[in-house]
């Protein structure tokens, strides 16, 4: 009996070409302005409205959390349906779908650790971009080390009151809602005196002030907290379980752990396919650079890269290729795919010779100096979600048995 | 993806492929520990005769060929995971050799050459190798030189597994200038073996000087038709063989990373140590699913089978060097030294490296099938 996906392939190939009829039928019009290339580096009102209305027009077509229960406003699919959305809205160049972190991250883990209440609120509206998430853990000096967090959330009664000051809150400016984790019991042990809510943004107590990316562009913030309340139900799972539940949503953010209600996380529109595309454009020694010798191999070498991620995501599913080490594939996706990402951009940038130190403006600019805007942007892969450097040390500890480092 | 859109593979593996890979990891454990591998350097024909019988009895040397010839007939997922055990105990019994030659004469032969040779070589009372090696290195059917003349072999193929010991050889000749396969007895009078002094112990290989040699065999297809369905297969059963070598050599490594103390903690906790050790672990995964992937498209009999076997090939042959490249370095003086087994995973992995194409070649070949060929 052969450990194969579980879905017919007859089924699923017809509600790909459904998906990919319904997407050219509903390609959004040219907005006139520039988009960002990922939800972390939404900037303007006009990026923000017309980006949230995509998603729930594609929410309204069913195509969002396909896969999530029908009670909570999902489409009750079985798995593997939302990932031929995510492939063919990728394939066709359509935008993203803007409440990354409502679908992804949030959205799961209140699915895994919400009472029947806190489904009923937030989950239907995460998925029609009705309510924007975001994401509160990171502080000025609680980054890779993030348990090392000090906002503090107090209980008075039916509320809680929280201090304290967060950053690189990607879409925080936008945000209805946010993931917080705050610490409710200083003298507990670090990691076991933090909890999870489940914020409101728009309340008093809050302040948002926007900060510039390395691109040039918005979209992280930093978040001040001053006494800023909420009542007691937002608590998500028990006080102090909030460490547990962190590690949950990283596990979802580094693609870890499969349930996203979709949002294409992963995709920039650059791949392999447009680095051959770029080569086939670019001249060299006044031959298109396809046919040099080197560019070839080092595109060979990005093609096999990427057959194998590809290959790796399919292994996961079949647990007799993964039993010696089964949480090997599942961590290391994050790195691999973020580096290679990252070196291909590099590439691109490098095959444009001298154009590639234009950038976005100069008409000259190779592809409007997209490449290097997806070069800069790649950085957030390596950096958010647990540093490359990070990740590393959970692979090296948690699958090659390697002592801790401190 | 644009370019690899095509490859239409899916990736299976069944319970009983579950089995035979944990029937071949604790039977090689067993009898061929690292221990015993060692304790057959100095030997002269290099591999245990009760390892082959056994191999035998299992079924496992007529894996590949058809059943009605007293072989197993099975695939190339199951050959790749016998390769990939093999390769974790750098396994000196010529299997793969084995495996292959006996493909080749399922693939090529006639009705009445596959019903000769077949069950002899699928029970192990023949053992057999592929000879298609030339002394310049180049390594495809048409590239040989060796001539048929008058019944005759004239010629030399060098790098050949298993020269000393094969009863009987596939190789490559040209016959009124077109190419096939000959297969000739290692006893034929007018053919000599000299044994190559390899870098890998291990695997056994050496030159065949055929100086008037008579075949047993011309098999009957076109020597082109036969390489076309054993490269993909060949490729893949290496590169399983290099991920199963990989992965032991990390093994050995970050165990001993664990252990080893300097500073006062385990220099596993190093991130120099640790973090280039998760490179080879990324880098061994990756090309495992290529491996897996390029196995079932054999199986399916999909197009994709040649290319993604040449990126299983190249891509396991590089973490096969980092892997073993690592394992010397993080041994310290240790792993400068014969007691470590950290250089025997090395010598495999360099003389494996160039065998049916190193990896520069297949890169060349996979641009050449995704980009289109070069203009002259
Ligand atoms: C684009 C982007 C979007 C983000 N969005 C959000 C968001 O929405 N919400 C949120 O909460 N956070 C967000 N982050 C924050 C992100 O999670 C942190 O930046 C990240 O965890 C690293 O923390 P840090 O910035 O404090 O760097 P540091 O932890 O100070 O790290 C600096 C460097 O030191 C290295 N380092 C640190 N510790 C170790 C160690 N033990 N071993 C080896 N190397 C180490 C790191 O790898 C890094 O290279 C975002 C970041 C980016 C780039």
């Amino acid at each position: 009996m052969a450990q194969e996906e579980i879905f017919t392939q007859e089924a699923l190939d017809s509600f790909r070409a459904e998906v990919r009829r319904w997407v050219e039928q509903n390609r959004p019009p040219d907005p006139g302005f520039v988009l960002p290339q990922t939800m972390l580096s939404v900037t303007t009102d006009d990026q923000f409205t017309y980006l949230r209305d995509w998603q729930a027009k594609v929410y309204d077509a069913g195509f969002v959390g396909v896969e999530w229960p029908v009670e909570y406003g999902g489409g009750g699919r079985p798995r593997g349906y939302q990932r031929v959305v995510d492939q063919e809205m990728s394939r066709a160049g359509v935008p993203f779908l803007i409440n990354l972190v409502g679908l992804a991250w949030a959205g799961p883990v209140i699915l895994a650790y919400g009472t029947e209440a806190q489904k009923q609120r937030f989950i239907m509206k995460a998925l029609r971009a009705d309510e924007i998430w975001c994401q509160g853990f990171s502080e000025p000096s609680a980054g890779s080390d993030l348990a090392s967090l000090q906002t503090r959330a107090v209980r008075n009664g039916d509320e809680w009151a929280v201090s304290g000051h967060k950053v690189w809150t990607s879409l925080g400016r936008y945000a209805h809602q946010m993931i917080l984790l705050a610490r409710t019991d200083p003298d507990a042990q670090k990691h076991a005196g933090i909890s999870f809510f489940l914020a409101p943004m728009k309340i008093e107590g809050i302040e948002v002030a926007p900060l510039t990316k390395l691109t040039g562009e918005g979209g992280f913030n930093q978040i001040f907290f001053d006494d800023a309340r909420f009542p007691a139900e937002r608590l998500l799972g028990q006080e102090g379980q909030g460490w547990e539940i962190a590690l949950a949503t990283l596990g979802f953010e580094r693609g870890a752990s499969d349930g996203a209600a979709g949002g294409r996380s992963d995709v920039y529109s650059y791949d392999i396919g447009a680095l051959i595309e770029l080569a086939r454009e670019t001249v060299r020694d006044g031959r298109p650079a396809l046919e040099d010798p080197s560019v070839r191999d080092r595109i060979a070498r990005f093609a096999t890269e990427a057959v194998a991620m590809r290959f790796s995501r399919l292994r996961t599913r079949i647990p007799g290729l993964v039993a010696d080490r089964p949480m090997a594939l599942p961590l290391m996706a994050k790195v691999e795919s973020s580096e290679h990402l990252q070196r291909l951009a590099d590439y691109g940038c490098e095959l444009q010779g001298y154009a590639g130190s234009l950038t976005k403006g100069d008409p000259a600019a190779v592809d409007e100096g997209e490449w290097q805007r997806f070069y800069l942007n790649t950085y957030s892969m390596t950096i958010a979600g647990g540093t490359s450097e990070i990740v590393r040390n959970i692979l090296g500890e948690k699958v090659l048995g390697l002592p801790k480092t401190r | 993806m644009s370019a690899l859109d095509s490859i239409s593979t899916r990736l299976a593996y069944t319970e009983d492929q579950a089995l035979l890979r944990d029937e071949a990891r604790r039977m090689l454990a067993t009898r061929s520990s690292i221990e015993a591998v060692r304790a057959l350097h100095p030997d002269p024909v290099g591999d245990d005769p009760a390892v082959w019988s056994e191999l035998a009895q299992l079924g496992w040397l007529g894996l590949l060929a058809s059943e009605e010839h007293g072989g197993a007939g099975l695939g190339a997922v199951e050959f790749a995971i016998l390769a990939e055990e093999a390769g974790r105990t750098l396994l000196p019994t010529p299997l793969l050799a084995h495996v292959l030659a006996a493909k080749v004469v399922d693939v090529g032969g006639s009705a009445a050459q596959r019903a000769t040779w077949l069950p002899p070589l699928a029970a192990g009372g023949l053992r057999a190798s592929w000879a298609h090696v030339e002394v310049g290195g180049t390594w495809r059917v048409d590239d040989t030189t060796v001539e048929e003349e008058g019944g005759r072999l004239h010629g030399t193929k060098a790098f050949v597994w298993a020269a000393e010991t094969a009863d009987v050889f596939c190789l490559p000749v040209r016959v009124d200038g077109e190419v096939r396969i000959a297969l000739v007895r290692r006893d034929a009078v007018g053919l000599h073996v000299q044994g190559e002094a390899g870098l890998d112990r291990t695997r056994r290989q050496g030159r065949i000087v055929l100086d008037g040699a008579a075949p047993e065999a011309l098999l009957e297809r076109p020597a082109s038709e036969v390489e076309a369905a054993i490269l993909p297969l060949a490729w893949t059963a290496l590169a399983a063989e290099s991920v199963g070598g990989a992965t032991a050599a990390l093994d050995l490594t970050a165990a001993y990373a664990a252990t080893r103390e300097q500073f006062g903690k385990p220099i596993g906790a190093f991130q120099a140590i640790k973090h280039p050790l998760v490179n080879v672990l990324i880098a061994t995964e990756q090309a495992r699913s290529l491996v897996y992937a390029a196995a079932c498209a054999i199986d399916q009999g999909n197009d994709d089978a040649v290319l993604l076997a040449r990126m299983a090939k190249a891509g396991s042959a590089d973490a096969y060097g980092f892997a073993t490249s690592r394992a010397i370095q993080f041994h310290g003086g240790f792993g400068f030294t014969e007691d470590c087994d950290a250089h025997l995973y090395r010598r495999r992995a360099l003389a494996s490296r160039p065998a049916l194409g190193d990896p520069d070649h297949h890169r060349a070949r996979i641009a050449d099938q995704i980009l289109g060929a070069r203009a002259p």
